[in-house]
């Protein structure tokens, strides 16, 4: 099954990378995700309280004339890995109909190879935004 | 009335002029580790609680051996003063610091208030990352007066003694049965270890600025509890990372002789087949 190309084109770029390479370019995606637009901060406001331990990952989705979905997010500037994971996401598959988001498979991102950067325990990160999102995408197609 | 073991804490400012001190290593310890690369305190080195700490293979530590390895690569000597600090209230800080004082170390301290305190005063981060001159460091054996394993934690129960759970109210409750989508940090029951009393780690810290709470002030918060000096203690919380920070204040802030840090915690105590579950 085949990833969006977009996404597919970040996860090949990452596969050839070296490990330093590879924490600049996420440092570089973490920095490079926009606050979020002030026209969401209504919905930013009801957002659920996350258990400790966990990064509060706010995202909400906008629907475009042609069906794809804008994903945008707020997460907090202490925790860069999680918005440089979110960020990847975003690039990878902002524009995507939801009927892609919800086929992209939980563990994409394992040719990267990105545990070597951050360990495996950080990876969850992704799982994490990426179930959100397929969330998300589902709840756009009701 | 003062801290137990003042000696154990820093300010920022003491920090801000031991920058190049040649008998201070400053270490770095986040929960997320591109906060050091993105900018870190001068001249201070980085360990990971999981890349550098953990052992490659099995759910453990470093080896005495690998763990000099390491000491000596980041140029610390068996006199090096080394000052932990870390991202969100010190927690992978004292864990850190726990794991140097498991293998020996005689001069380990916290940065009170941590990444967050620095950064609030708006101190100075720099990206450059220094080199250390190797050293040839050497460990004592491990200090397993200060670490719980699943049957000291047993006896610990058998003997009635306490056990002080720091997970938030609902981890406690086994309301909440692991992170959603931390699969690799899961349990396979909810609950608590019985007799464990609940006192979340973030009760010892001042939210506003991630420093530690006053002596007084903590005191109220585990002798009201019934955690008191003359009975060892074993904290634990879900993989030994917020229960290593209780465990330091117990230990040195509030001078309990006798606490140990179960790192074992709930991903392996929810997951132990005939284990006593409280809910």
């Amino acid at each position: 099954m085949s990833l969006p190309p977009k996404l597919q084109e970040i996860v090949d770029d990452f596969a050839g990378m070296a490990r330093d390479e590879k924490i600049e370019t996420l440092i570089g995606y973490a920095e490079s995700l926009p606050e979020l637009p002030d026209r969401f901060q209504e919905e930013r406001s009801n957002m659920e309280a996350v258990p400790e331990c966990m990064t509060p990952v706010f995202l909400i989705a906008e629907k475009q004339a042609d069906g794809g979905l804008v994903f945008h997010f707020d997460i907090p500037p202490q925790s860069p890995t999680v918005r440089g994971l979110a960020a990847i996401l975003a690039a990878g598959l902002n524009g995507c109909k939801p009927e892609e988001i919800i086929t992209v498979p939980a563990d994409f991102y394992a040719p990267m190879n990105l545990e070597e950067a951050i360990s495996s325990q950080r990876l969850n990160g992704f799982r994490g935004v990426l179930a959100h999102m397929k969330q998300v995408a589902v709840n756009t197609m009701k | 009335m003062p801290y137990a073991h003042p000696e154990y804490l820093v300010d920022t400012e003491w920090v801000a002029q031991h920058l190049d001190d040649p008998n201070v290593r400053i270490i770095e310890s986040d929960e997320d580790p591109l906060l050091y690369p993105m900018g870190h305190i001068k001249n201070s080195v980085q360990v990971d609680w999981f890349t550098t700490l953990q052992h490659p293979l099995r759910r453990d530590f470093l080896t005495l051996e690998q763990f000099e390895e390491m000491a000596s690569r980041l140029g610390i000597t068996n006199d090096t003063t080394i000052v932990f600090y870390g991202d969100k209230s010190n927690w992978f800080a004292c864990y850190a610091l726990w794991l140097f004082e498991y293998y020996g170390h005689k001069d380990v301290r916290i940065m009170n208030g941590g990444r967050n305190k620095w950064e609030q005063e708006k101190r100075p981060l720099v990206k450059e990352i220094p080199s250390a001159a190797r050293t040839t460091y050497r460990a004592k054996e491990a200090n397993k007066s200060i670490r719980a394993f699943r049957d000291d934690v047993f006896k610990q129960l058998e003997a009635k003694k306490p056990l002080v759970d720091v997970r938030s109210p609902k981890e406690f409750s086994g309301e909440l049965l692991h992170m959603p989508n931390y699969p690799q940090e899961g349990a396979t029951r909810g609950g608590h270890i019985p007799t464990a009393v609940s006192i979340p780690w973030a009760q010892a810290v001042n939210e506003a600025d991630a420093t530690f709470k006053s002596p007084e002030e903590l005191r109220a918060i585990y002798e009201g509890k019934n955690i008191k000096a003359d009975e060892e203690v074993i904290a634990y919380c879900r993989i030994g990372e917020r229960s290593s920070l209780t465990w330091f204040v117990l230990k040195y802030l509030l001078g309990y002789p006798a606490v140990k840090n179960y790192d074992g915690s709930w991903t392996e105590w929810g997951n132990l087949v005939d284990a006593p579950i409280e809910k």
